[in-house]
C-alpha cells in the first residue's frame, strides 16, 4: 500500500521536477481584455473567475464599484474595470466574467470584458512600468514582451486599494 | 516558563473573577458588618490572591494583600468593627490589588503601584488605630504590635507555614528587643543584671511551661467547641504578658488546632484535615461550567448565520415549489422537513445565542461600590437597588452596556438626586434611592434607571441650550418636553452649574447616546420636575443575527433593522408639508421630519405617479425619524455580513445580508442615516421646476420672476417691495385674502411666490393658505408667511396650512431677499437688476 503510494509520489515528482529549475525564473500571469488592451495578472492572485451573476448596488460610491455580489455565502466587492480605467462602460456579453482577486488582506471581483490565456513568463521578458506612469499611483507592475505583443502586467494590491 | 505563563493566566482569571464578585460583597458587608459569611467569602479572596501571588513571586500584590487579609482577619474574628472609614481603606487597597492584578496582566510583573500608604492605614487599622492616623509616626507601631500579638495569636492555625515561620522571627526578635529594654531599665535602676546565658536559660524554661500550657488550653478549648457544635472562634482569656512569650508554643499551634475556625476553603496551603473540618457553609451554589474560548462561539455563530441563511432560502425554494406543483403528494413531506428544518434552525440559533448570554448582573455588580463611593464623595445620602439582575444579554452587548449605564448613573447621582437639605426642605426622605432595573421586553431587554431626584426642567434645559449654542431659539420654540430632555445627549451640554468631579465636564451623556446606538438600542426619558427621572435604555438582545424590515426603494432593497422601528404609516401626499427646506409630516401630536431614502441612497428617482408613500418611523437612542419608502416588503431574520475592508464603512450602510434567493440585500445603518438626513435636501414633494402652476416656463431675465405681496398694511407693502426692488422681478399687491385669491383664480398672473400676512380682514393668511392648496396646480406654488406672530402653535398652523417659509416681522431686506431667491430658485445675479 505505502510502496504504491510512494510509488505515485515519485512519479508525480519525475513529472514535475524537468521545469523545477526553470520555475523561479518563470511567472505565470492570466491575460484578458478590458476595451480594446489586454492585461494580465499573476496567477497567484487569482482565486476564481466566474461567469457575472447578479449584483447589489451600493449607494454613495464611486461609479466604478458596481456594487456587491454573494460568492457562496460571502460578500464580495464587484468593480468595474472598464469604468476604473477610464473606458465607456458597456453591456456584458457572453465573453464578460468577474474575476475574483484577493491579496492577504482582500478580496474582490473584477469585471473584465474577456479571457484569453495563461501565460508564462520567463522574468527576463518582464521590463519595469514606463516612465511616464507616475510611480506612486501607478496600477502597472511592469510590461512584459511576448512575441510581437505587449502585455501589461497590473498590481493586483493596487487593484485592491481603496481609493476613496 | 510556558508553565509559568499558563500558571499565570490561571491566576490572572481567577483573580478578575474573585474580585469582581468582591466589590458588592464588600458594599453589602458595610450594611451588615456583623455577617460572617460574606466576610469569610471576602477574607477568602484576599486570601486566594495573596497565596497565589506569592507562589507566584509577586512581591507588591503579596505584601498588600497579606495586610489585606490581617484586617480582613480581624473583622471575621469579630474584633473589629467594619465601619465606613475602615472599609474606604479596605476599598482602597482592593482598587489597588485590581490594579497590580492588570499591571500583571499587561506586563507580567507587579510594578510601578504604589501601596505603601494603603499598606500602612491597613496595619493600622489590624492595630486598632483609626486609619486617619496613619501619618502617625512608624515607632508607635511597634508598641501597637505588641499589643496586638495577642489577638494575632489565635490564628497561626489559619496562617501558611511561611507565614507562622514569619511572624515568629519577628516575635522573636521583638521580645529580645524588649527583654534588652528591660535590662537596660534595670541597668539604670541599679539592679544587678543576670548574665545573658541565664536569661536564655529563663526563657527556655518559660516557653516549656507555656507549651504546656497552651496545649492544655487548646485541647479544653477544642472539646468546648466540639461540644457546643460550633466553630466560630474565641478570644481566650490569656494574659498578655504570657502570651507575648510563647512564640515557640505558635510554631506548633498548626497542627493541634485543626478547629480554630472556619478555615477559608481555598486557603490552599492549609493541612488536609483542616479542609475536611470545614464544611463549607459559605460556598455558593457552584454552577456546572466549563470555559469556553469566546473565539470558538463566534464562530459557531457564524455556522448557524449560515443555516439560517440557508433556511430562508429552503423556505423560499419550498414556496416556489408549493405553486408549481400544487396538489401533488410529495409536497406534504417536503413541507414537513422543511417546517422540521426551520424549527430546528431557530432553536439551535436560540441554543447558541443562550451560550453566549451573560446575566446583566455582571455589570450591575460594579454600581452599589461606585453609588457608595459617589454619594460619599458628594455628601448625599444615596441607595441603589438592584433588580433584575439575573436578565441575559449577549456578551458583546453586556460589554457594551457598562460605559453608558456608569454615566447615567453618575449623572443621577450628581444632578438628579438633592443633597440631604435641599431633600428635606422637600419633604423627601434623606435618602435618595437610585433605581436599577433590567427586563424583558420582546425581542429587547430593558434598563430602567430611575431616581426620586429634582427631576429635570425642560425650561431650564432649553434656555441652557441656547445659551450654549447647542440649539437656536427657533428650534427650542418648536421643541417639546420630550425633545427638551433629548438635549442633555448633545456634545457640549452640561446643566450642572459647577463642574464636579463627578460630572458636568460635558462629554458623558453623548456617550451615552452614541454607545446605545451603537447597540441599535433606544432611549427614553420621563422625568418629572420634583418627583425624579425615569430614564429608559431598550437594546436588542444580540447583534449578529436581527429581525429586519425589508423596504424596497424602486427596483431596490434595503433592510432596516427592526429594533429601530418604531412604526409604518401609510400617508397621502398631500399630508407631507415643507417647513424651511425640509418635508416634515405630523404624526398624532408629533412634527416628524422625513427623508426620503432614494436621496439618502442616491437611488435614481424615476417619476413615482403613485397618491401614498410609506413612512417607516425610525427611532434610535432619543431621535426619531421618518423614512419614505416606495414598497413595505415584510420582516425577515438577517445575518449581518461584512462588506470587507474595501466598502467598509460606507455612510448610511451597516453591513449586508444575503437573502433567500441569494441575492445581497444592504442592511441600513440607522444611526448614520439619521445623520444624514439632516444635511440632505428634500425633493420629497416634488421635482424642480414644478412650482406655482404653469410658472414653470423658462427664465430670460429677472422680471420674468413673478411674487405677489398681501398685506392690509400699506407701509408694510413698500417695504417688503423696497427689499424686493434690487431683485428687479415682478411684484403684484393685494390687500387681503380674498383679493389675492381672486388675482391668482383670474389667472393673469402666473406667480412663482407668494408673500402672506397672517393678521388681514376679510380672509387671513391661514385660510388663504388653505385655500390656496386646494388647487391642484398651485400645490408646489411656494407661500412665504411674513408675520409678527412668533408663537409655535402659529408656525404650527402656518405649516398645515401649507406655508413653506415663516419670516418673522421685522426682518432685515437681505433675509426677505434670500428666503425669496431661494423660493423662487431665482438664478440671476443682482446687477442685472
Amino acid at each position: 500500500m505505502s510502496d504504491k503510494l510512494q510509488d505515485i509520489i515519485n512519479k508525480q515528482q519525475d513529472q514535475i521536477a524537468p521545469g523545477e529549475e526553470n520555475m523561479d525564473n518563470i511567472v505565470q500571469l492570466v491575460g484578458f481584455v478590458v476595451g480594446e488592451e489586454e492585461f494580465s495578472v499573476p496567477i497567484l492572485s487569482i482565486q476564481e473567475i466566474i461567469k457575472p451573476i447578479e449584483w447589489t448596488r451600493v449607494p454613495r460610491t464611486p461609479g466604478y464599484v458596481l456594487g456587491v455580489f454573494n460568492l457562496r455565502g460571502t460578500v464580495i466587492p464587484l468593480i468595474d474595470l472598464r469604468l476604473k480605467f477610464g473606458l465607456p462602460s458597456e453591456k456584458m456579453t457572453e465573453n464578460s466574467r468577474f474575476m475574483v482577486m484577493k491579496n492577504d488582506m482582500e478580496t474582490a471581483g473584477f469585471v473584465i470584458d474577456r479571457l484569453t490565456e495563461a501565460i508564462r513568463l520567463k522574468k527576463h521578458e518582464i521590463g519595469p512600468a514606463p516612465e511616464t506612469a507616475m510611480q506612486e499611483k501607478t496600477m502597472i507592475e511592469g510590461v512584459g514582451k511576448q512575441d510581437d505583443k505587449i502585455l501589461t502586467i497590473l498590481k493586483v494590491d493596487k487593484l485592491l486599494e481603496r481609493d476613496f | 516558563m510556558d508553565e509559568f505563563q499558563e500558571i499565570l493566566q490561571d491566576f490572572l482569571i481567577e483573580s478578575f473573577e474573585l474580585i469582581e464578585q468582591l466589590d458588592q460583597d464588600l458594599v453589602e458587608l458595610e450594611n451588615t458588618p456583623d455577617d460572617l459569611d460574606l466576610l469569610n467569602r471576602i477574607f477568602r479572596v484576599a486570601h486566594t490572591v495573596k497565596g497565589a501571588s506569592s507562589f507566584l513571586n509577586f512581591d507588591i500584590l503579596t505584601h498588600l494583600t497579606h495586610h489585606m487579609e490581617d484586617v480582613l482577619n480581624k473583622a471575621r474574628h469579630g474584633e473589629l468593627l467594619i465601619d465606613a472609614d475602615v472599609m474606604d481603606v479596605v476599598l482602597e487597597s482592593i482598587d489597588l490589588m485590581k490594579a497590580l492584578l492588570t499591571t500583571i496582566r499587561d506586563t507580567s510583573k507587579d510594578e510601578g503601584i504604589e501601596v505603601d500608604a494603603c499598606v500602612l492605614r491597613l496595619s493600622a487599622i489590624t492595630n486598632g488605630e483609626s486609619p486617619a492616623a496613619v501619618e502617625a509616626p512608624v515607632v508607635q507601631e511597634e508598641v501597637a504590635e505588641v499589643e496586638e500579638v495577642a489577638e494575632e495569636e489565635l490564628d497561626y492555625a489559619n496562617m501558611s507555614d511561611d507565614d507562622v515561620e514569619a511572624e515568629i522571627q519577628r516575635l522573636l526578635e521583638e521580645r529580645q528587643a524588649a527583654d534588652k529594654a528591660k535590662r537596660e531599665a534595670k541597668i539604670q535602676a541599679g539592679e544587678a543584671v543576670p548574665d545573658m546565658p541565664i536569661a536564655d536559660e529563663d526563657v527556655d524554661a518559660e516557653i516549656e511551661r507555656l507549651l504546656i500550657e497552651k496545649q492544655a488550653e487548646d485541647k479544653a478549648k477544642r472539646q468546648a467547641k466540639i461540644d457546643a457544635g460550633e466553630e466560630v472562634p474565641q478570644l481566650p482569656d490569656v494574659p498578655l504578658e504570657e502570651e507575648n512569650a510563647d512564640t515557640p508554643a505558635a510554631e506548633a499551634a498548626p497542627a493541634p488546632a485543626p478547629v480554630v475556625t472556619a478555615p477559608a476553603a481555598a486557603a490552599p496551603k492549609q493541612p488536609a484535615p483542616e479542609k475536611k473540618a470545614a464544611p463549607a457553609p459559605t460556598a455558593t451554589t457552584v454552577e456546572q461550567t466549563i470555559r469556553v474560548d469566546v473565539k470558538r462561539l463566534d464562530h459557531l455563530m457564524n455556522l448557524i448565520g449560515e443555516l439560517v441563511l440557508g433556511k430562508n432560502r429552503l423556505i423560499k425554494i419550498n414556496d416556489d415549489v408549493e405553486e408549481r406543483y400544487e396538489g401533488e403528494e410529495f409536497l406534504e413531506e417536503l413541507n414537513q422537513v422543511v417546517s422540521i428544518v426551520s424549527l430546528v434552525t431557530t432553536d439551535l440559533q436560540i441554543a447558541v445565542m443562550k451560550t453566549r448570554m451573560l446575566p446583566i448582573g455582571k455589570v450591575f455588580n460594579k454600581f452599589p461600590r461606585m453609588i457608595r463611593d459617589l454619594s460619599r464623595e458628594l455628601g448625599k445620602k444615596i441607595e441603589l437597588e438592584i433588580s433584575g439582575e439575573e436578565t441575559e444579554l449577549d456578551k458583546s452587548i453586556v460589554e457594551e452596556i457598562g460605559d453608558p449605564l456608569v454615566h447615567i448613573i453618575r449623572n443621577s447621582c450628581d444632578h438628579g438626586v438633592e443633597s440631604i437639605e435641599q431633600r428635606i426642605a422637600a419633604g423627601k426622605s434623606e435618602t435618595g434611592m437610585i433605581g436599577l432595573k433590567a427586563y424583558n421586553e420582546g425581542n429587547h431587554i430593558v434598563i430602567e434607571i430611575t431616581d426620586d431626584g429634582a427631576g429635570m426642567d425642560p425650561d431650564v434645559l432649553r434656555s441652557k441650550s441656547i445659551e450654549k449654542g447647542v440649539i437656536s431659539e427657533k428650534e427650542a420654540d418648536s421643541m417639546g418636553d420630550k425633545e427638551a430632555f433629548a438635549l442633555i445627549f448633545r456634545p457640549g451640554f452640561s446643566t450642572a452649574a459647577q463642574v464636579t468631579n463627578v460630572s458636568g465636564r460635558g462629554v458623558g451623556m453623548d456617550v451615552v447616546k452614541t454607545n446605545i446606538e451603537k447597540l441599535n438600542g433606544l432611549i427614553d426619558i420621563e422625568s418629572e420636575l420634583g418627583k425624579g427621572t425615569v430614564m429608559k435604555l431598550k437594546i436588542p438582545l444580540t447583534l449578529a443575527i436581527i429581525q429586519a424590515l425589508l423596504v424596497g426603494v424602486q427596483e431596490e432593497y434595503y433592510a432596516i433593522p427592526l429594533a429601530s422601528v418604531l412604526e409604518t404609516v401609510r400617508i397621502g401626499k398631500e399630508e407631507i408639508y415643507t417647513v424651511e427646506n425640509r418635508s416634515v409630516m405630523r404624526l398624532r401630536d408629533e412634527v416628524l421630519s422625513l427623508v426620503h431614502i432614494a436621496d439618502i441612497f442616491e437611488v435614481e428617482h424615476v417619476f413615482d405617479s403613485s397618491e401614498h408613500a410609506y413612512v417607516v418611523v425610525l427611532g434610535l437612542a432619543e431621535s426619531k425619524i421618518g423614512l419614505i419608502v416606495d414598497t413595505l416588503v415584510g420582516q425577515e431574520e438577517i445575518v449581518i455580513k461584512s462588506m470587507g475592508e474595501y466598502l467598509h464603512g460606507m455612510d448610511g450602510i451597516a453591513g449586508a445580508t444575503i437573502r433567500g434567493d441569494g441575492g445581497v440585500t444592504l442592511i441600513v445603518d440607522v444611526a448614520a442615516m439619521m445623520h444624514m438626513a439632516k444635511t440632505i435636501k428634500s425633493s420629497v414633494t416634488g421635482e424642480n421646476g414644478a412650482a406655482g402652476g404653469g410658472a414653470s416656463r423658462a427664465k430670460t431675465q429677472p422680471s420674468d420672476y413673478k411674487v405677489m405681496i398681501i398685506d392690509d398694511s400699506k407701509t408694510d407693502r413698500k417695504i417688503m417691495t423696497l427689499a424686493l426692488k434690487p431683485l428687479g422681478i415682478t411684484l403684484v399687491e393685494a390687500t387681503d385674502g380674498v383679493e389675492a385669491l381672486n388675482i391668482l383664480k383670474s389667472g393673469e398672473h402666473q406667480f412663482d411666490a407668494l408673500l402672506i400676512d397672517i393678521e388681514m380682514p376679510r380672509m387671513d393668511g391661514y385660510t388663504l393658505a388653505t385655500e390656496i392648496k386646494k388647487y391642484n396646480k398651485y400645490k408646489n406654488l411656494p407661500l412665504i408667511a411674513v408675520t409678527s406672530r412668533t408663537g409655535k402653535a402659529d408656525r404650527m398652523r402656518g405649516v398645515e396650512s401649507g406655508m413653506v417659509e415663516y419670516i418673522t416681522k421685522p426682518y432685515s431686506a437681505d433675509y426677505l431677499q434670500n428666503v425669496v431667491k431661494r423660493n423662487i430658485k431665482f438664478t440671476f445675479s443682482e446687477e442685472s437688476a
